[in-house]
C-alpha cells in the first residue's frame, strides 16, 4: 500500500508516502500536524502527477535541513513549500496542504530506515481508507496542476506533465 | 551526507576541465550528475562566485529551453553548496556525432532531414535569446520520441557555456562554433552544414540577421576585432 524509498543522498533517511480516500477527520488531522503531534507532510492529492514528484520535494528539504537553509520552520512544511512553484510560504499551504473538509489525503512521512512505529503512529490516527499511493495518477486535478504550474502547450510538446513539475519545483529557487 | 561517498569513482563517465560527470540512479530513476569541482588556480572566493552563477546560468537556460518545447534533460535537483546539477538521463540515445559517423556515405536523404531538424531546433533556442555556447555534434542527442515511435527527437544537452543574449553577433558566434566543430568533426559534410543553416534560416524570422552576423564572424573570426 504505501511506498517507502531510502534516499540515496542520505541514506539512513526514508520517505515513506501513504494514501487514504474516505477520509472523515481532516479537520482534527490537519490541527494536530499544525500543533506538531502529527510528524508528517499532509499533502492534498489532487495537487500531485505522481509520486516521483513528493520525492524530489522530500529530498530537496532533507537536504536543505542538513545544510541549514531551509526556507520554513520544519521539515514537513518545507516539503509542502518544496512542492510549490512559488516562494510564497502561505500560498504553498493553501494549495499543497489539505483544507478540513477534504476526503483524500496524502500523509508523506520521513523516518530513519527501520522506524517502523512512527509510520503506525499516523495510520492509526487517520479515519479513512488506505489505498495504494500509485492510485494518486488518478486524484490529480490536471488542469489545475498546469494552471498553478503555468505549464504551456509548447512545453508538454518536449516531456510529460511530471518532468514539466519536476524541473519547476527543482528550479524554483533561481528564477 | 558526503557526496563524494555517492558520487564513488566507479560511476565517472566523463570528467572536463570544468566539471565530472557521473552516472547515478537518483530517486529510483536514472540520473546523470554533473559536478562542478573547485578549482585550485582560481581565488576561492572568484572561484566560488563563477562557479556559482555558472550553475544557475545552466540550470536556467534548461528551464527556458524547455518553456519553449525544445527537448532537454529534465533537472531532478540542484546541490548549490557543492554545485551538483542532477539531470534525467537521456537513455538509449545516441549522439549527432555518433549518428553521422555511422552513416555517413548510404543514408544521404536521412542525414539531410537530420541537419535541417537541427537547424529548425537551434532556430527556436535563440528565438528565445539562449546562446548555448559550446554547439558540437556531440553535446546533441537522438532518441525515440516520447511521442511517436517512429520518430526521433533531437535533445540538446551541456549548457554549462549558456547565456542568454538577444544580440544577433552572439546567435552569429553560436552557429559559427558549431560550423567549425561540425566541419573539423565531419569531414566533406559541407552539404549537410548548408542544409543545417537553410533549416535554421526559414524557421525563425529573425534569422537574416543571424546568418548576415555568422558571415562577419566567418571572415573574423569569434573574437571581435577590439581596434578603433
Amino acid at each position: 500500500m504505501h511506498l517507502t524509498k531510502v534516499l540515496e543522498l542520505f541514506p539512513d533517511r526514508s520517505v515513506t508516502q501513504m494514501l487514504f480516500k474516505e477520509v472523515k477527520n481532516a479537520a482534527e488531522l490537519r490541527q494536530s500536524a499544525v500543533e506538531g503531534e502529527i510528524s508528517g507532510a499532509l499533502i492534498n492529492p489532487a495537487m500531485l502527477v505522481d509520486p516521483f514528484q513528493v520525492l524530489i520535494a522530500a529530498n530537496k528539504a532533507v537536504h536543505l535541513q542538513t545544510i541549514g537553509k531551509m526556507k520554513t520552520r520544519s521539515l514537513y512544511s518545507e516539503i509542502i513549500f518544496n512542492l510549490s512553484p512559488t516562494n510564497k510560504i502561505s500560498e504553498a499551504f493553501k494549495r499543497f496542504g489539505i483544507s478540513d473538509g477534504d476526503d483524500v489525503v496524502m500523509v508523506v512521512v520521513v523516518h530513519n530506515k527501520d522506524d517502523l512505529q512512527h509510520l503506525s503512529d499516523i495510520t492509526t490516527r487517520v479515519d479513512g481508507r488506505q489505498i495504494p499511493v500509485e492510485d494518486v495518477s488518478s486524484l490529480s486535478d490536471i488542469e489545475k496542476i498546469k494552471k498553478l504550474y503555468k505549464i504551456t502547450p509548447q512545453e508538454e510538446k518536449c516531456g510529460s506533465l511530471l518532468d514539466a513539475v519536476v524541473c519547476r519545483m527543482a528550479t524554483k529557487d533561481v528564477m | 551526507m558526503a557526496l563524494p561517498d555517492f558520487l564513488s569513482k566507479d560511476k565517472l563517465i566523463k570528467q572536463g576541465a570544468e566539471a565530472r560527470v557521473y552516472r547515478a540512479e537518483f530517486l529510483g530513476k536514472p540520473a546523470i550528475v554533473k559536478e562542478r569541482f573547485p578549482k585550485r588556480y582560481r581565488h576561492p572566493a572568484l572561484d566560488e562566485k563563477l562557479t556559482h552563477r555558472r550553475t544557475t546560468q545552466e540550470v536556467r537556460s534548461i528551464l527556458r529551453c524547455r518553456k519553449a518545447g525544445i527537448s532537454v534533460p529534465v533537472v531532478y535537483f540542484v546541490d548549490y553548496t557543492s554545485h551538483c546539477i542532477f539531470l534525467e538521463e537521456i537513455t538509449g540515445s545516441l549522439t549527432v556525432s555518433d549518428y553521422i559517423a555511422s552513416i555517413q556515405q548510404c543514408k544521404e536523404q536521412e542525414l539531410l532531414r537530420l541537419a535541417e531538424q537541427v537547424g529548425q531546433i537551434l532556430a527556436k533556442m535563440h528565438d528565445e535569446d539562449v546562446i548555448h555556447g559550446d554547439l558540437t555534434t556531440s553535446n546533441m542527442l537522438l532518441r525515440c520520441s516520447t511521442v511517436d515511435i517512429h520518430q526521433t527527437d533531437l535533445v540538446l544537452i551541456d549548457f554549462g557555456l549558456s547565456y542568454i543574449s538577444a544580440l544577433p553577433e552572439d546567435k552569429g558566434v553560436d552557429l559559427y562554433v558549431l560550423e567549425k566543430a561540425f566541419l573539423s568533426t565531419h569531414p566533406n559534410t559541407e552539404v549537410l552544414f548548408r542544409k543545417l543553416l537553410e533549416g535554421y534560416a526559414a524557421s525563425s524570422k529573425k534569422s537574416p540577421a543571424v546568418i548576415k552576423k555568422l558571415d562577419e564572424v566567418r571572415l573574423r573570426g569569434r573574437k571581435r576585432s577590439m581596434v578603433g
